[in-house]
């Protein structure tokens, strides 16, 4: 066939297909319509959402479509009109910009998880125990303690506030390994780049090649608090129902299985 | 003495290459239509081509031989290239381009110096300029420079003058005269222009389809009735040495050919200057006998030395005047009429006029 | 025009110099790939080709764990290469040197290669009949010829460099003043609510640089350009 000669059915057909392809752009509505629960959450809360995810929609019938990020990137889709219906944010301070920006519904807003701060090793180590004044430097040596960063993300920040509740940041704060999520984290003392880590007790739960050293205690960070809330936007019955769904006892078997622990 | 010898054995997807040939110093012609194979034989030289069987000796040294196993890289053959398209390096100046060969060759043996080619090729004020403003002859003098300065043992140029228009090409030929008289180098040149194999060659290898057809000096070949077909009827013709004898005031000089005397329109060349001067075949008139109140003043007794028909209705007569040879282009229904037969005594007539300025050379020496 | 915080002024010289560093020393390699794919026909080219464009089409965070799987302190290659020539790579700036390096390769090989495949090889070709040797060839005749694509690719690997975060913060993490580089810390910022005026402080910043740089490259294209057409 010389180029330019193609038949004219073929050239007809690319056009209705093209067609079609505008209209189904153009046509695509958010997920709001058609009763299906859009959620919005913290990437560390995946492995237990999926799970519950999957069991409200087989006994509700409903759908639920879960999208995960980190809760500030989440936040800020919210600001710009994200359509999602519920936010589960693993940071206060996120959802209290939401809130002051009057995007969520007050009434619906709740604390529903707890986590703790924990200290894994890429080996176990008997003898380290977390105390006020540990030497943690001694037990680094020359390597380096992966955090999340401690400016920035929820993990790092605890993380900060706990060594230095516990009087040694000074002795290790230029001996971090910061990176930009608490996965990763977990995944440079899972390679052993990094000897010690310092992550949520709900990663430990889901990597079982690292040794759990010691919990930090509550009192040395403030409260690692899982907020959830409906958004303003949402005018959907059925998200309503999920977030009910979510602080049912089934819920809390599967949370806790998790490591995370319900608050009452 | 020989200084090139050339085997090549070749099988491309159009044609098969075999080709053997030697050549002493001065200028050897490569002459052949386009796609004979001209250019593959210069590649094969200069090793930028691998044939696949071979044999190739410059000056007493293997550059390439499949039985022995020998293949020389381009950089250590010292083949001196002068390519249609000068290839000069646009980023360096004129004078950046002649010397860049100097820095590879071995300081031991330096034949030609920088001063000599200025002076030979006159290109002393284009030192510090860039290629890019020169125009094509001044490019190819450069180029021809620069291949000279690098230290070869054999030039080869490859349609040099292709690539220029009429007036560029006869500037330049003088230059390449001078080249090939005065450099002391073995020159191969491949060219399909009769014109400037007439004007330049000692040796011409005619080749075709990849085989070479005949080789011989440029006298015998340019001569020779049965080459006519390869070389064009329109471009056949002998050349023949002589000797410039006077400058006349009416715009004629004499030139003498052993015992006979030429007249052509004037050329500059002082007297007692040796030339070679081409003769197109169709230029010249065969009679019996010798004319009487005629314009043409050059006439020449001469012998019938042989006869080839062509395919139309031409045919191509040799002849000989003492040592020299003519050749000469009739119709084959004069030539039966006249009987022309191998030793039929007759006269070539050859207008003065018919000798171009592009026709007349300086003969190699 | 405010002046810069001595914690900012750290970021942008750590950045720079990782950028630059960067590039210096990708620019052999990436010289000589563009060269072997641009001249040669050899098995294995289009494997190679594939290669040098993985961390174009990998997400960058994929080619970060790579490289910490190669090259940090228990990896293949980094525990071989700290034993025996003391070089660290695993949270140190040498090893964001490796990752924006990386990343910048395929862009810049990309580019030379163009420029390389725009020189005449029959030039080159010119140039052996004069005695040079390939080496002497690709410094005296190709090389100067490709400068200005030469250019264009140092100055892509360089601003890819300069904005390269994924892989960095996998492979060495964000350490300020080793590997705190301005994308770390504009993505920090980010992270915190109200950060945004500094995080546009340093992305005004960044495109400041980019610009310069671009501009630093333009007027040495066109100077390298004028050098070849006289």
């Amino acid at each position: 066939m010389e180029p330019g000669k193609q038949p004219r059915w073929k050239f007809g057909a690319i056009c209705v297909l093209g067609a079609f392809l505008v209209l189904g752009l153009l046509s695509g509505r958010p997920a709001v319509a058609q009763g299906r629960v859009l959620v919005f959450a913290a990437a560390s809360l995946k492995s237990a959402l999926d799970e519950l995810g999957h069991q409200w929609q087989e006994r509700s019938g409903g759908r639920v479509v879960l999208s995960y990020a980190a809760s500030s990137a989440l936040a800020r889709q919210i600001q710009q009109g994200a359509p999602a219906d519920l936010f589960l944010s693993a940071s206060i301070e996120w959802m209290a910009v939401l809130e002051r920006d009057g995007l969520i519904r007050q009434e619906t807003r709740r604390n529903l998880l707890r986590n703790r701060l924990i200290l894994i090793a890429h080996q176990p180590r008997p003898a380290l125990r977390i105390a006020p004044g540990f030497d943690l430097s001694g037990a680094l040596g020359s390597e380096r303690l992966a955090m999340a960063l401690v400016q920035a993300v929820p993990a790092g920040i605890y993380g900060k506030q706990a060594l230095t509740a516990l009087g040694v940041w000074e002795q290790v704060q230029g001996q971090l390994a910061q990176v930009d999520n608490v996965r990763a984290a977990l995944a440079l003392v899972v390679r052993g780049e990094a000897p010690l880590g310092i992550v949520y007790a709900s990663d430990a739960v889901a990597e079982p090649r690292v040794a759990v050293i010691d919990t930090f205690p509550e009192g040395s960070h403030a409260p690692i608090l899982y907020p959830v809330a409906q958004t303003t936007e949402s005018r959907s019955a059925a998200a309503r129902d999920f977030l009910q769904f979510l602080t049912s006892e089934t819920a809390r078997t599967v949370f806790e299985s998790q490591g995370f622990l319900m608050v009452q | 003495m020989i200084r090139l010898e050339v085997s090549l054995s070749h099988r491309f997807p159009e044609f098969h290459l075999e080709v053997e040939f030697t050549a002493s110093a001065g200028v050897t012609a490569l002459f052949g239509r386009s796609g004979s194979g001209k250019t593959t034989i210069g590649n094969a030289i200069a090793g930028l081509l691998t044939p696949e069987r071979g044999r190739v000796v410059v000056g007493g040294e293997v550059l390439f031989d499949t039985a022995l196993g020998i293949c020389l890289p381009p950089h250590q053959r010292q083949v001196g290239y002068v390519f249609q398209e000068s290839r000069l390096f646009p980023h360096l100046t004129v004078r950046q381009n002649l010397l860049f060969g100097r820095w590879f060759s071995r300081k031991s043996s330096q034949l030609i110096s920088l001063e000599q080619v200025l002076r030979m090729l006159d290109i002393a004020p284009l030192l510090e300029r860039r290629p890019h403003g020169l125009s094509g002859g001044e490019k190819q003098r450069v180029a021809i420079g620069r291949a000279l300065l690098s230290n070869p043992r054999l030039l080869l140029l490859d349609e040099p003058l292709a690539a220029l228009d009429g007036f560029r090409k006869a500037e330049i030929l003088p230059y390449l005269e001078r080249i090939r008289d005065e450099a002391g180098l073995p020159i191969l040149y491949v060219s399909h222009s009769v014109a400037e194999v007439a004007r330049l060659a000692n040796t011409v290898v005619l080749l075709q389809s990849g085989r070479v057809l005949r080789s011989g000096e440029t006298e015998d070949i340019l001569a020779d009735p049965e080459a006519v077909p390869l070389i064009g009827v329109r471009e056949a013709g002998a050349v023949l040495p002589v000797r410039v004898e006077a400058h006349h005031p009416d715009g004629l000089s004499e030139l003498r050919a052993d015992a006979e005397v030429l007249w052509i329109p004037q050329c500059t060349a002082p007297v007692g200057t040796r030339l070679r001067l081409r003769i197109h075949a169709q230029d010249i008139l065969i009679s019996l006998k010798r004319p009487e109140g005629m314009s043409a003043l050059n006439v020449l007794p001469v012998t019938v030395d042989a006869l080839h028909e062509g395919h139309g209705p031409g045919v191509a007569v040799r002849l000989t005047s003492g040592p020299h040879r003519l050749l000469a282009r009739i119709t084959r229904r004069s030539a039966q009429a006249l009987k022309l037969e191998p030793g039929t005594s007759c006269f070539a007539i050859l207008k003065s006029v018919a000798v171009a300025q592009d026709d007349v050379g300086v003969s190699p020496h | 025009m405010s002046w810069l915080s001595p914690e900012e002024w750290e970021i942008v010289t750590l950045s720079l110099q990782v950028a630059l560093w960067a590039t210096v020393v990708s620019l052999p390699p990436g010289v000589l790939v563009a060269y072997a794919l641009a001249r040669f026909e050899f098995p294995g080219k289009q494997l190679l080709n594939g290669l040098v464009h993985l961390p174009l089409i990998l997400p960058p965070v994929v080619t970060g764990y790579l490289l910490l799987l190669l090259f940090g302190r228990r990896g293949v290659l980094g525990a071989f290469l700290e034993e025996h020539f003391e070089v660290v790579f695993a949270f140190r700036w040498t090893g964001a040197v490796l990752a924006c390096g990386i990343m910048g390769f395929p862009l810049m090989v990309r580019a030379i290669r163009l420029a390389l495949e725009a020189v005449d090889p029959r030039l080159e070709q010119a140039a052996q009949t004069l005695g040079a040797n390939r080496l002497w060839t690709f410094c005296l005749i190709t090389l100067p010829l490709m400068l200005p694509g030469l250019v264009a690719g140092a100055v892509l690997a360089f601003a890819k460099a300069m904005g390269e975060f994924g892989a960095t913060i996998t492979f060495v993490s964000n350490i300020p003043g080793e590997t705190q580089t301005l994308p770390s810390a504009i993505y920090a910022l980010l992270q915190v609510p109200g950060g945004e005026a500094g995080a546009l402080r340093l992305v005004v910043l960044s495109i400041g640089i980019a610009l310069g740089a671009l501009l630093i490259s333009e007027l040495l294209a066109r100077k390298a350009s004028r050098r070849i057409s006289g």
